[in-house]
């Protein structure tokens, strides 16, 4: 990264700068600029295949972009790997659950914890002594409610549950920006109330960037909205100036026609 | 300069016979996710089925029989066998595969016992197709380097201009997406097992003559079988070829060249210790090219995986 | 819980008897004590000694195989290793006179395996499944061959020997005697089981499961996969090293046979045969594989195909192992409704044994009649001594072959039956 770059690099929590990313021929990324404040929650929505997962793929470092760059609290985290830009302070969910089925659900929380809570690769301590560890994975298996279910099996839970706990080990590691991809897909109205109350209560005081089809979760959860289509950003707004967009409703309507 | 010309010959030989397995191992890979471990044990069914039946009514109808038989064999392990164990995933499945190597030495053990049989070239072909200036060179091998030629043209022909061969390939570029297709994929996986185990088969039949046909001969070639994909890049069938024939030649001049390491040593200026005996560094000064020629190949995939870790001309990072 | 769909590689680190607490480790501790004046012979401590090693080796094997998901076909090479350098130090304490107490021994082994597996874990952990088995496989090959070249350290083909007898004696004891050995290698045994049993519980340890299950999610928990393989894979070489050395102190030589692919072949196929989902399963697969090759080997000479057809069936409809098989029933032990199972069970077991036995005679009778010399066609099977080449043994015996098998598949029903009796669906609460 170069000094010039760094200079002029904001105070963003988040800021893409002409962001590409192309598989073989096919481009799905489209010269991205987008900057989310710190404290912000913001939403990205947008049709089937729009790239709103590669998007999130690109700023957590599972995929490198093919060019221009991601910046994280002003430092350029582009081509870095998932755990070094996790270690920075961004954690995220992903759309198909993903967590570890064959442990328990207080040690999938677990988990989430040891990196920052100092633990590390260390082979001299003994998780379960450990205090500190054991009372804040309860606390906030008591923030997702899932107290009752403890010691059962992740894999067991009821989907709900499953993306309940998604969260949980999402947030656990403490991190300043947390990223979740579509957490009330596939939910019934009541789970969906449960999941963005979860939400909002968990990312208090942190920046948000989520994707999601439910457009009663994104008007109700987020400050903005970026409309993504075809890979490039149609609109950045608020949400009663996104609702009110034209472009953007042709662009919605559009697509599903098709 | 014709000692070379002979060595590249045999090092072809070796090159394509290798391929002949990398090839059906690397499209079972591709399609299935699995290495067939025992893909070599396949190989040396094919030598064993083609001794036996050779003696009862020789060599040619072998050739064509014995791949049949190893192939319809490999096509009910996988039938019977890896369909059963798909479900446990693929580390499971290695294992069953490595199990099933280690029961087929056992069973060709207990059928034929511990010798290396008296499997032969067919008289036919048991003379001389040219010799320069000494080295002469025997018309079986002649004859092997054509049956692996017409294997891999076929092989060729198959996989480019027929419907199931655009399968397959659809299959090696998009890994995991055959199921998609709405082929019949549990046919599909079973022919492709069965055809590359027939090949290994193949191999066998043809190599047994030459490198002997005894029970540790799957393992030996076996190991070699697996490098040589690693070093080509997992899934790819032209990395496979060039690694075969690079490992091919590798091992054959290796083998022919009696490159002496006190030779190069003393031409670097360094004394021979007096007393080498008692010398820690004993086995540098008496180590020979020919010495170290089995081991070269692992030293190319420990190189390779250092410093390209997707192998010659793979895509996905190994 | 252990449905037959369950991954034995996934499943979790299950335990049978609650090793967190102390109870189990006393008991075993009294039991291993007390072994050498319940089997005082020779050949008893023989066995014991080689079997308290393989359980130190397969446990370290299973850090990779059950812990991590890592398959390694060249794991031989770790404790090779070792047990070459602690040869060699051996013979340094002999004629060096470097000073070493002989119980520390295994410590260099360890590090030495350590060392080994930081190098090589450089690059073979990079990725894990096949393609890490793949280089596993090749690096031990290249090894085991450099085992041949390498006469100054490998000692070539009779390999390297040395007398353990010259250190400095620890409370008198000079370790002549081969019970004084086996409370040397118990002693390492208990220590390494609770050192490896202990590492689980540690953080790298729980992440090494993670990164087993889920290594992207591990990634975005601020783990590198690749370098929690690569510590497992070093913690894995250590006690590998340790076995090593154990093994060193025990026969006094090391030959290329101790890291070449069949070791490393052995130590997988004992391994999963006691079963990878569990701690204690490398012990019980140690303790098995030990006895069975022991008496097998005694009574007839085509006992690795059998070896071979039970890895297999193992692999195909118990992946879970011997310990697998045990788990199963503790819930209905549990319930109070083992009991239930013991009748059919017994039923089962008659016409199981019958198959077990025809089939394996109908085999050592083809075996005999292809093998044997001329002129001694005479052979001796359960007692009964024929002429192996005749139809009429193998006629016989294929006929209670296809009775039993018929008897198994009439008592079937039964047994699934008192199966589903014992094991209650519950109802969805």
């Amino acid at each position: 990264m170069s000094a010039a770059e760094n200079l002029a690099a904001s105070s963003a929590a988040i800021e893409l700068r002409d962001l590409d990313k192309s598989f073989g021929l096919a481009r799905i990324i489209q010269n991205v600029n987008l900057s989310v404040e710190p404290g912000e929650r913001h939403a990205i929505i947008g049709p089937n295949g729009a790239g709103k997962s590669t998007l999130f793929n690109l700023i957590t470092g599972k995929y490198a972009p093919t060019s221009g760059s991601v910046f994280m609290n002003g430092q350029s985290v582009s081509g870095l790997k998932p755990y070094e830009i996790n270690r920075m302070g961004l954690s995220r969910s992903f759309q198909i659950t993903n967590i570890f089925p064959k442990m328990t659900v207080f040690e999938n929380i677990r988990c989430g914890l040891l990196w920052t809570m100092d633990y590390k690769y260390s082979f001299w301590h003994l998780v379960d002594r450990q205090t500190d560890l054991t009372a804040r994975a309860e606390e906030i298996l008591d923030q997702i409610n899932l107290t009752a279910r403890r010691n059962d099996l992740a894999g067991m839970l009821a989907y709900a549950e499953q993306r309940a706990l998604e969260i949980g080990i999402t947030i656990a590691g403490g991190a300043d920006i947390i990223m979740l991809d579509e957490p009330c897909a596939g939910m019934s109205t009541s789970e969906t109330q449960y999941i963005v109350g979860l939400i909002r209560k968990v990312t208090e005081g942190k920046t948000l960037i989520i994707v999601e089809h439910d457009m009663g979760v994104i008007f109700d959860l987020a400050d903005r909205i970026s409309v993504l289509v075809y890979g490039e950003i149609l609109a950045t707004d608020t949400p009663e100036n996104i609702r009110g967009n034209e472009k953007v409703q042709e662009a919605y309507l559009g697509s599903a026609e098709e | 300069m014709s000692l070379f010309f002979v060595n590249i010959l045999d090092g072809l030989v070796m090159g394509l016979l290798l391929f002949m397995l990398c090839s059906g191992l690397t499209l079972i890979f591709s399609m299935m996710g699995v290495l067939n471990f025992a893909h070599a044990s396949f190989y040396m069914l094919g030598a064993y089925f083609a001794y036996q039946i050779s003696t009862g009514i020789g060599f040619w109808p072998a050739l064509i029989i014995a791949p049949v038989v190893v192939g319809v064999l490999g096509a009910l392990v996988e039938r019977y066998g890896l369909r059963r164990v798909h479900q446990y995933g693929h580390v499971p499945e290695l294992i069953f595969t490595f199990g099933l190597a280690l029961l087929i030495e056992e069973v060709v053990q207990f059928l034929w016992g511990k010798s290396q049989m008296a499997y032969e070239e067919p008289s036919a072909l048991a003379f001389t197709a040219f010799s320069i200036a000494g080295n002469s060179f025997p018309a079986y091998k002649v004859f092997m380097i054509f049956v692996a030629m017409g294997i891999f043209l076929v092989l060729l022909y198959i996989l480019t201009k027929t419907r199931v061969g655009m399968i397959i390939q659809a299959a090696l570029s998009y890994p995991n997406t055959v199921q998609n297709l709405g082929h019949n994929v549990p046919l599909v996986f079973m022919g492709v097992f069965g055809v590359g185990t027939a090949m290994a088969g193949v191999a066998g039949v043809i190599a047994g003559p030459v490198l002997g046909t005894f029970p540790g001969m799957a393992f030996q070639l076996g190991s070699i079988v697996f490098v040589t994909i690693v070093v080509g890049g997992l899934g790819s069938l032209w990395g496979a070829l060039i690694a075969s024939l690079l490992i091919g030649w590798l091992q054959t001049f290796a083998a022919a060249y009696n490159v002496r390491m006190s030779d190069i040593l003393i031409s670097l200026g360094l004394e021979r210790p007096a007393d080498l005996a008692e010398s820690a560094l004993r086995d540098l000064w008496t180590l020979t090219l020919p010495q170290i020629g089995p081991i070269l190949p692992y030293l190319l995939m420990v190189l390779i995986l250092i410093m390209r870790p997707q192998g010659l001309l793979g895509k996905r990072e190994t | 819980m252990t449905t037959s769909a369950d991954s034995p590689l996934t499943a979790g680190t299950r335990s049978l008897v609650p090793l967190s607490s102390a109870m189990p480790w006393i008991i075993a501790t009294v039991v291993l004590l007390a072994l050498p004046f319940v089997f005082p012979s020779g050949a008893g401590l023989t066995i014991m000694n080689q079997m308290a090693i393989t359980i130190v080796f397969a446990l370290a094997y299973n850090m990779l195989l059950g812990q991590g998901g890592m398959l390694s076909f060249g794991h031989a090479v770790y404790m090779g290793l070792g047990g070459f350098f602690c040869m060699h130090l051996l013979n340094w304490v002999e004629n060096d006179g470097l000073w070493l107490p002989l119980p520390l021994l295994p410590v260099f082994g360890g590090l030495f395996g350590l060392f080994f597996a930081f190098l090589i874990g450089g690059f073979s952990t990079r990725r894990a499944g096949t393609v890490f088995a793949m280089i596993s496989l090749g690096v031990g090959e290249l090894i085991a061959a450099c085992s041949i070249i390498v006469v100054a350290f490998f000692g070539g083909e009779e390999g390297v020997s040395g007398d353990r007898t010259y250190g400095p004696e620890v409370l008198g004891v000079d370790f002549a005697q081969q019970s004084e050995v086996y409370y040397l290698i118990v002693c390492w045994m208990l220590l390494s089981t609770l050192a490896m049993y202990l590492f689980s519980r540690t953080p790298i340890g729980r992440i090494t499961n993670a990164v087993r299950d889920n290594e992207e999610r591990a990634e975005f928990l601020g783990y590198s996969q690749r370098h929690v393989r690569w510590i497992s894979f070093c913690a894995s070489g250590f006690f590998c090293g340790v076995a090593g050395a154990l093994f060193a102190i025990n026969l006094e030589i090391l030959t290329e046979e101790n890291l070449n692919t069949t070791q490393s072949g052995i130590i997988l196929l004992l391994t999963f045969l006691g079963g990878v989902g569990f701690f204690v399963g490398p012990i019980v697969g140690a303790i098995v594989f030990t006895l069975l090759q022991t008496v097998l080997s005694l009574y007839t000479e085509i006992w690795q195909l059998y070896l071979g057809i039970l890895f297999l069936a193992t692999v195909m409809f118990f992946p879970n192992g011997l310990t697998g098989l045990m788990a199963m029933h503790i819930p209905s032990w549990k319930a109070g409704r083992l009991g239930l199972l013991m009748r059919p069970y017994a039923k089962m077991a008659v016409p199981a044994l019958a198959f077990v036995f025809s089939a394996a005679a109908i085999m050592e009778i083809l075996f005999h009649a292809r093998e044997a010399s001329v002129g001694s066609e005479e052979m001796t099977l359960y007692g009964m001594t024929f002429n192996s080449h005749g139809y009429a043994p193998l006629v016989i015996a294929a006929a209670v072959a296809a009775a039993s098998l018929y008897l198994m598949k009439q008592i079937a029903p039964s047994v699934r039956e008192a199966w589903s009796e014992a094991n209650p669906v519950r109802g969805d609460s």
